[in-house]
């Protein structure tokens, strides 16, 4: 209980830090961490990314977390939302 | 076409199937492909992403030209313009303009040089070949220097744009023949650079195929000698076909990607079918811009299919020869055109298997079940800069 | 032809329409994307090339009626010098260190100098021509004849053109005018020295 207590303030940390890596690396100019919904998608209408942006955070998960992804169709899944994200990297990452 | 009827009476080609035009019909002819692992250039991708290299390194090209220097984009270049002109039968070159299209200029040169300027902090990194300008000039150079020269710099249709402004040129009066297309050698910058936009297949390419996965990169150069009917009637040089028209449109989607509906291939073609005053009908070939990325030959196949119909022209990409040789294409292609034209021929789509939902079934049969008059030659950029040549071997 | 519009910006200030007014501090584009409130995101991705041209084409457009409507007849024909030089040296960064090599997509794509004119095409939707020359400098009369060339396409019957450089420790320096094919001849090589040289007729 006490464990998966402390993980939830780690992820909740993780996904803060995150959400602000994004924000640098595609440019999203004037938007905050906390403007973006953990919940809702990455892609269509909310920040208005493109396949570009898909790319870019494909590059992130390689450089930050040792993530290599071969197609980017295979962002499709992981970019869903940042609870997708945050919990794909977390599984997945080699550093 | 309004005006000035512009023919060509000389075409120059290198790329991976080949030094010239005859065994670049050879290789056509016999479905022979130059992709390969890439040899030539210093990368660690050697052996990751096939490419369509010129099979020569840089040293054994300057010999062939008898040069001691020159980096690989204005060897190329030169090679595809000295057979050109001797076609064209002009040996001095102070009354004819020189319009070369690249965007990779000198970077492979740079590169060799890059990592050893940035070892000396203070010193001023001055590559004097590095920018898409000095290629053109080493080019002129070596010819004793042409009555003007210009640099386009599209992209993927600097080539083809270099065509389009040769023959406006000839039109408007200002000059009466003009040497036209493009020149790039691989980098790793772009190489690289593609790979980053994960759009290079580790397979050779297989455009317009549902299975496709992307594209090829390619190097080589390809140039028209563009003159006015009466300056080559004047000179008694042999016409070897013509460009009736030229359509250039932006298709004002993305910075990269091509529209769902490929509104810019749509819209050029159109204009150059408009110029040309022809209809859809009159097509008896299209080269496509057939990268082999799942984007662009979806979104080509539409505009095709928009402007034609189901019953379009036989249509092939003949990057799976070559490569995407990128803003040399336009040039390259343009010259296969004029090759399809004189030898009543259709070159193949190759390592096409089946085809995509919504797409084209590509050349299968060199064979032409009609005449060969009109074709059009499609180049498309980054930047949605999308250009469309209509060659003919008749004028209009 | 008949020159519409034009807006200089050098070292100096900015002319608009031989209006002068005086260069914002620090990154003067961004500055005047953020005064005048324009809501595009896209901005923020583009590379310097692009944003300079970008904003001074905003500029120069904002007055104009339909402005956004999607439109074949308008010609994009820009020039410079340094091509993408300003980008291509920072994605070179990306892919210098064979340590820390991971090339970036976002920056790759701005090292073609042309994107500037596909910008400002899909900002505003301009499908006609569009095509970007390096010149050794900035040269009147290539301008002034190209762009002739450009109107005599039956379907062009306006373009935005001119000079958009910007490099590495340089300050940037650009001349855009619109144009169009109507017959007032103030759109020479005279006319167009002096708007680069002086930002005003």
């Amino acid at each position: 209980m006490k464990k998966t207590y402390y993980n939830s303030i780690d992820m909740d940390t993780f996904k803060q830090e995150l959400k602000a890596e994004i924000i640098r690396v595609l440019n999203l100019d004037g938007m905050q961490p906390d403007d973006i919904n953990d919940a809702e998608p990455l892609f269509g209408e909310g920040l208005g990314l493109d396949s570009i942006d898909a790319l870019e955070l494909i590059v992130l998960l390689e450089k930050n977390y040792g993530i290599k992804l071969e197609k980017p169709e295979d962002g499709k899944a992981v970019f869903q939302s940042v609870n997708v994200l945050a919990d794909y990297i977390t599984r997945n990452r080699k550093k | 076409m309004k005006g000035t009827t512009v023919c060509i009476t000389g075409a120059g080609i290198v790329s991976a199937i080949g030094f010239g035009k005859e065994e670049t019909l050879q290789a056509l002819r016999q479905g022979r492909s130059g992709i390969a692992p890439i040899r030539y250039l210093e990368t660690t991708h050697a052996d990751e992403f096939p490419s369509g290299e010129v099979k020569a390194d840089t040293p054994s090209l300057r010999r062939r030209l008898g040069m001691q220097d020159g980096n690989r984009t204005t060897l190329l270049g030169i090679l595809a313009i000295q057979e050109a002109l001797q076609q064209a039968g002009i040996t001095d070159t102070r009354t004819v303009s020189l319009l070369s299209g690249t965007t990779v200029g000198g970077m492979e040169e740079t590169e060799q040089h890059y990592a050893e300027a940035l070892k000396h902090p203070g010193t001023t990194i001055s590559i004097r070949t590095h920018h898409c300008g000095a290629t053109t000039d080493a080019m002129a150079a070596f010819f004793g220097g042409f009555r003007h020269t210009a640099t386009l710099s599209t992209a993927c249709s600097s080539a083809a744009n270099a065509i389009l402004r040769a023959a406006e040129m000839i039109q408007s009066g200002r000059t009466d023949i003009c040497i036209a297309g493009g020149s790039e050698c691989l980098s790793k910058f772009h190489l690289n650079g593609f790979n980053s936009l994960m759009i290079l297949d580790r397979r050779p390419c297989r455009p317009f195929d549902a299975g496709r996965a992307g594209l090829n990169l390619g190097e080589g150069a390809g140039f028209l000698v563009l003159e006015s009917e009466v300056s080559a009637r004047r000179r008694k040089a042999a016409v070897l076909g013509w460009l009736n028209g030229y359509g250039n449109a932006c298709d004002a989607f993305h910075q990269t990607a091509s529209s769902p509906e490929g509104e810019g291939a749509f819209l050029a073609m159109r204009q150059a079918l408009e110029m040309a005053g022809l209809t859809p009908a009159d097509i008896d070939y299209i080269n496509a811009h057939g990268t082999g990325t799942p984007n662009n030959d979806a979104s080509e196949s539409r505009a095709v299919l928009r402007l034609f119909g189901g019953n379009y022209p036989p249509i092939s990409s003949t990057k799976a020869f070559t490569g995407h040789t990128t803003s040399a294409s336009g040039g390259i292609e343009a010259v296969i055109c004029l090759l399809a034209l004189q030898e009543q021929f259709l070159p193949q789509n190759l390592h096409f298997s089946e085809p995509m939902e919504g797409g084209l079934l590509p050349v299968q049969d060199q064979q032409p079940k009609r005449p060969v008059r009109h074709v059009l030659c499609n180049a498309f950029a980054f930047g949605g800069n999308d250009t469309s040549l209509l060659l003919s071997n008749q004028p209009v | 032809m008949r020159l519409l519009q034009y807006i200089r910006v050098n070292s100096e200030g900015i002319w608009l329409n031989g209006r002068f007014s005086a260069l914002p501090t620090g990154d003067w584009a961004e500055a005047l994307y953020r005064q005048d409130g324009i809501q595009y995101p896209k901005f923020f991705k583009m590379d310097h090339l692009c944003r300079i041209g970008w904003m001074a084409s905003e500029l120069l457009l904002a007055g104009e009626n339909d402005r956004f409507e999607p439109r074949t007849d308008r010609a994009v024909i820009l020039f410079n010098r340094s091509g993408s030089l300003c980008n291509d040296t920072q994605y070179q960064t990306t892919i210098q260190d064979p340590d820390n090599y991971f090339p970036s997509p976002a920056l790759f794509v701005y090292t073609l100098p042309n994107i500037v004119t596909g910008e400002i095409a899909i900002r505003n939707g301009y499908r006609g021509e569009t095509s970007c020359y390096l010149l050794p400098d900035f040269d009147a009369g290539i301008l002034v004849e190209t762009s002739r060339q450009a109107l005599q396409d039956p379907g062009t019957r306006s373009l935005l053109t001119g000079w958009v450089e910007c490099a590495p420790g340089q300050s940037d320096d650009l001349l855009l005018c619109l144009v169009d094919a109507e017959t007032e001849e103030n759109w020479n090589e005279k006319n167009l020295l002096q708007l680069y040289r002086y930002g005003h007729l």
